[in-house]
């Protein structure tokens, strides 16, 4: 789900960025007001874990492929919502600068869509009401796969609306999600079950670690859905059916917001009338095949003329070290 | 090599600059107004987003990286961008217009352009990770106003990311000894392996958190001198900001057409 940065025109992507950056402000100023001196250490350690983690692939029974885990439930059920986002937030941003996965100007979608979907929305309005205050092995596993299916699907709902808002996709926004939807359910099923294997696990094993421990701890209590659990949860199947209708409804392949800015100011969508030198190279060939031809031969040219420049300059200084 | 292998080799490789002649804070605003201008660049103009390669052939070359690196790791994002712009070319049939007799359609103008807008914005991201190092770029971060808990909680991951890998390469190994061959995991035996290595990275970061205590930590972790704006800094930034947008927004491409 890792939206890369030709999937984002650039007002998409600064809105999104300063809804996420203004997310990391609230979000580190409640983790700074959590009162365990050990949460930046362990905070650092989950976050190499869920990075260690996702090589580790699982094989997907009758279908032949595998995968493996994303993380924002698992991190949220350990480290509570807020550090849970500061946790992915940096996973994020490490994967982005050392894997190329998933752009820079789209990392603020890329944290809105997978961080803030699973750790703000689906850990507090799924998987707490399903898991309940106690600790029992089959609620936690049907509250990991319910908040990661809903996590995923809110997510692959922001990546439809975001790319065509971003006017990049010829598919229409209706199609665009029967495409996205379905894989995403699909994954978020095999993260759900791989949450709940792991949560499972350390629910037996060590308790202590999960986020409510100290809820655990109050064992005894019905482990019964209650009213509240079950309005929530209709509460919100209905919001996310609203978000769907609405995003297939707002979504357009109009031309991008800049293209519409300039057409509002100029009545064109180009900024510079087109210029006609008597000396075109290619004057037979049209605009933006001539454009991307002649582009390439220029920018092979350059490199060109830089690797010798820049090489023999590094070979002669390489020589005077020695 | 196995894909825990590979990481590790990636996390170790970008820990300190590929270079020390170019400073992080100048290179990550440079790459910041690099990326709104590309993506800026309107979607059916492929002719005005190929010029703006110039930085990243050029940077990569003067910063020692060499372009031809850059470029082949940039091609990783080829397959989604491939996943969502395929289908431009075949909704999209419209005549955009005629090379030697042949139709060329819009879809097809909107498809290289989404796959060059890919590669440019990718290849001006590695060439920031590479050439700053990822201590510098935190330091970077830092002077961007990025909040100090996320500062130090990306240099916390990306310190403990090296081990917690090894760790979790040594169960690896441990497993496919034992293996015959079988390269993943039934799901309950990867629960129990993946939560036992939750386990011991939990107490890991309890040992971490007493050794960081004995040595004076104060809930922050020391940021790299090498980011201070410099003169030098400053002429970097204004020299390719000035490019950057003659690039952007000068029509270079008619100096080829009629």
């Amino acid at each position: 789900m890792h939206m890369a940065d030709a999937l984002v025109s650039a007002p998409v992507a600064v809105s999104a960025g300063v809804v996420a950056a203004a997310l990391i402000v609230v979000a580190s100023k409640k983790v700074a007001r959590i009162k365990r001196d050990d949460i930046l250490p362990l905070m650092g350690v989950m976050g190499a874990f869920v990075f260690a983690a996702q090589m580790i692939n699982f094989s997907i029974p009758g279908t032949g492929s595998s995968g493996h885990i994303i993380g924002g439930v698992l991190l949220a059920a350990l480290l509570g919502p807020w550090a849970a986002f500061i946790t992915i937030a940096s996973v994020l941003i490490i994967q982005c600068l050392i894997f190329a996965d998933g752009g820079l100007m789209a990392l603020g979608c890329n944290l809105i869509n997978m961080g803030a979907m699973s750790c703000l929305v689906a850990w507090p309005l799924v998987y707490r009401p399903i898991a309940g205050k106690t600790f029992r092995k089959g609620r936690v596993f049907l509250a990991s796969v319910a908040a990661c299916v809903v996590g995923l699907e809110l997510g692959a709902l922001l990546v439809t609306g975001e790319t065509e808002l971003s006017g990049i996709t010829s598919l229409p926004p209706s199609e665009f999600l029967l495409f996205m939807l379905p894989i995403h359910l699909a994954i978020g099923l095999c993260e759900g079950v791989a949450t709940g294997a792991v949560l499972c696990f350390v629910g037996s094993y060590k308790p202590d670690m999960l986020y409510e421990a100290d809820h655990v701890a109050a064992a005894g209590k019905s482990g019964k859905m209650t009213r509240r659990t079950k309005t929530v949860i209709g509460v919100f199947a209905a919001l996310a059916l609203v978000m769907a209708v609405s995003f297939t409804w707002i979504a357009s392949s109009d031309p991008d917001g800049l293209e519409w800015s300039i057409s509002r100011l100029t009545g064109s969508t180009e900024l510079a009338p087109a210029v006609t030198p008597a000396t075109a190279i290619m004057p037979d060939y049209d605009s933006t095949f001539a454009g991307v031809l002649g582009g390439l031969i220029v920018v092979a040219l350059l490199w060109g003329f830089c690797s010798i420049l820049f090489r023999k300059a590094q070979s002669r200084k390489n020589a005077e070290k020695l | 090599m196995s894909k825990l292998e590979n990481t590790l080799i990636s996390i170790n490789s970008l820990a300190r600059p590929a270079t020390d002649r170019t400073d992080a804070v100048a290179m990550l605003a440079v790459t910041l107004l690099y990326l709104v201008a590309v993506l800026s660049v309107p979607l059916y103009a492929p002719q005005r987003i190929i010029w703006l390669a110039v930085y990243p052939v050029v940077q990569s070359e003067v910063s020692g990286i060499g372009f031809l690196r850059v470029f082949l790791r940039s091609l990783w994002v080829l397959p989604l961008i491939l996943l969502i712009g395929v289908f431009n070319p075949v909704l999209d049939t419209q005549t955009a217009f005629m090379v030697g007799g042949v139709a060329v359609s819009r879809g097809w103008v909107s498809f290289i352009s989404i796959v060059l807008r890919g590669l440019l914005a990718m290849q001006a991201v590695l060439l920031l990770a590479m050439s700053a190092g990822f201590y510098d770029m935190c330091g970077a971060l830092r002077r961007f106003g990025c909040p100090r808990v996320l500062v130090t909680q990306l240099q916390f991951t990306y310190r403990y990311m090296a081990v917690i890998t090894e760790e979790a390469l040594w169960m690896d190994r441990a497993r496919k000894a034992r293996g015959f061959g079988r390269r993943n995991y039934p799901l309950r035996m990867w629960g129990r392996m993946v939560g036992q290595l939750l386990v011991r990275s939990y107490e890991r970061a309890a040992r971490v958190h007493r050794a960081m205590l004995a040595r004076g930590f104060d809930g922050t972790m020391p940021l790299s001198r090498r980011t201070r704006m410099t003169r030098r800094s400053w002429c970097f930034i204004a020299a390719w900001t000035s490019v950057v947008l003659l690039l952007r927004f000068a029509d270079i491409s008619s100096l080829f057409i009629k």
